[in-house]
């Protein structure tokens, strides 16, 4: 249980500036009961290292880089400052408690919507993004449809942002998009536009 | 650890290296592979958990049929006291079934822990305490990977930016106890060792020569960076001098060992050039061949 507790604390360590900043200050009082003496003093010695820096550097890129890779358009859409600030309040009170990233793509996705952030096209491009985590998600079982409402047109807004650039005057163009699986497995989007009736591809 | 087949000169499978490994003819003589990244992990209690990316496996298929292919896993997390992963190992055994490798590997490391209940992924390999408890842990678990999957195992020796103080066991006594107890073999990752060296100031050939060789059963070289002080295992360049020094002394001493692989991230891919990637491959098969005689394919279908 020791160790366990010791290997916690570690990860926490990495992962928590706060956590360390309290260690560091505070020493055996911010450290969870239950650890040896020399545990705790390997914390301790270890909240002072360096290397700690270097290695809350690669766990952030990591953190990022899944981020990135699960909502790219939104990410893109948002830029690189932007991004940073939303990410590093939403780390603040969000743990990386999952390995398995789609969790925690959906949640960044709840927690920019509760931030009703003006940014044009964002609701539109997260939606499309969720709907497609939701529908990987399910990908054992058969996915509920998903459904995105858009206000403009996706196959363009969607195509500038999947070819890194920033989508500028944008038609505005009301359409349902529903999104599933094919029979290969592979997620397929219907794009309902008044009377129009078109298929469009998920950007990769 | 009993000798491994010499597959000779790998490299590690990144998507952006697919053109490259495509047409390496005989610069390569067998791929190794993250399998973590061609399948989707959908958490515990999912069935199945693992969601296999059918394109890549039909990638790696494909090229098994000319190059062994050889696993090396991050998902095993083998150094966790919270819990193990037995469904990773599961998974690695279906994989074994699938694509019959002639060896596996993993990080000698944890990256999950537990936090508030729940299970936090540090996403890097964090470093194990060096002692006699954290051996009786690797142990037991090592033994059930060999016998679920009856291919040698072996683990990586970890890159740390900052080491666990007051430890029982220097690295070399803790890495030889380790493969002498477990059964397990040694991936000696060259890199690993001589940014450890170089962040920590210590002796990378003093560090070598009082290693088991005879337990290695696989070499790493990579390149990386230099960051704010430290030297970062980034994967991010061509092999730099001192690691070569450290291939040339080590591989004559390793008579186990079955295969060099280079390390190369697939974005750093246009930055490095597909030349320099071949070069180095070329004189890695240089240093493999005068020091191992020549590569064997054999184990493809063994």
């Amino acid at each position: 249980m020791s160790l366990d507790s010791f290997q916690s604390c570690l990860a926490r360590l990495i992962a928590d500036p706060d956590y360390r900043d309290r260690v560091r200050a505070a020493g055996e009082a911010a450290i969870d009961s239950g650890l040896t003496e020399r545990e705790c003093a390997r914390l301790r010695t270890i909240a002072r290292d360096k290397g700690v820096d270097v290695n809350r550097t690669l766990h952030k890129g990591f953190r990022l880089g899944k981020l990135r890779a699960m909502l790219p358009l939104t990410c893109h859409l948002l830029g690189t400052k932007r991004l940073a600030l939303h990410v590093a309040a939403f780390w603040k009170n969000h743990p990386p408690s999952s390995f398995y990233f789609i969790p925690e793509a959906l949640e960044f996705c709840d927690f920019l919507e509760r931030r009703r952030l003006r940014v044009k096209y964002l609701a539109e491009v997260m939606a499309y993004e969720r709907a497609n985590l939701e529908i990987e998600k399910a990908r054992t079982d058969a996915p509920l449809p998903q459904r995105v409402l858009f206000q403009h047109d996706p196959r363009v807004l969607l195509a500038a942002l999947a070819n890194g650039q920033r989508p500028r005057a944008v038609a505005r163009r009301p359409s349902l998009a529903i999104g599933g699986r094919d029979d290969r497995g592979r997620i397929h989007w219907q794009l309902i536009e008044g009377m129009e009736n078109d298929a469009v591809t998920a950007p990769a | 650890m009993r000798p491994l087949p010499k597959l000779g000169v790998g490299l590690a499978f990144q998507a952006p290296l697919r053109p490259l490994i495509e047409r390496a003819g005989e610069d390569l003589d067998f791929l190794e592979v993250v399998p973590d990244i061609v399948w989707t992990d959908l958490g515990p209690g999912k069935s199945p958990r693992y969601v296999d990316d059918d394109a890549a496996l039909e990638f790696l298929g494909r090229m098994q049929r000319s190059h062994p292919l050889v696993p090396h896993s991050i998902g095993l997390s083998v150094g966790s006291a919270h819990h193990f992963e037995r469904d990773h190992v599961r998974q690695m055994r279906s994989w074994w079934e699938r694509f019959p490798f002639p060896w596996h590997s993993d990080h000698l490391a944890y990256h999950l822990a537990e936090h508030q209940g729940q299970v936090m992924n540090v996403g890097i390999t964090v470093p194990l305490a060096r002692d006699r408890e954290v051996l009786d842990l690797l142990i037991p678990r090592i033994d059930e990977v060999l016998q679920s999957i009856p291919v040698p195992f072996l683990l990586e020796n970890n890159v740390y930016y900052f080491d666990i103080p007051d430890a029982e066991m220097d690295e070399p006594t803790f890495f030889n106890a380790l493969c002498d107890e477990s059964g397990c073999g040694l991936l000696l990752d060259l890199h690993n060792t001589y940014t450890n060296a170089r962040n920590h100031g210590w002796d990378s050939l003093a560090f070598l020569s009082r290693l088991n060789l005879e337990h290695v059963g696989e070499i790493h070289v990579a390149g990386g960076m230099e960051l704010d002080g430290t030297y970062l295992d980034a994967h991010s360049g061509p092999v730099p001098g001192p690691v070569w020094d450290l291939l040339e002394w080590t591989l004559p001493r390793c008579p186990n060992v079955g295969g060099v692989v280079f390390e190369l991230f697939g974005s750093w891919f246009d930055t490095v050039g597909e030349q320099r990637v071949r070069e180095d491959l070329r004189r890695m098969k240089d240093i493999w061949a005068a020091t191992q005689g020549a590569a064997s394919n054999a184990a493809v279908t063994a």
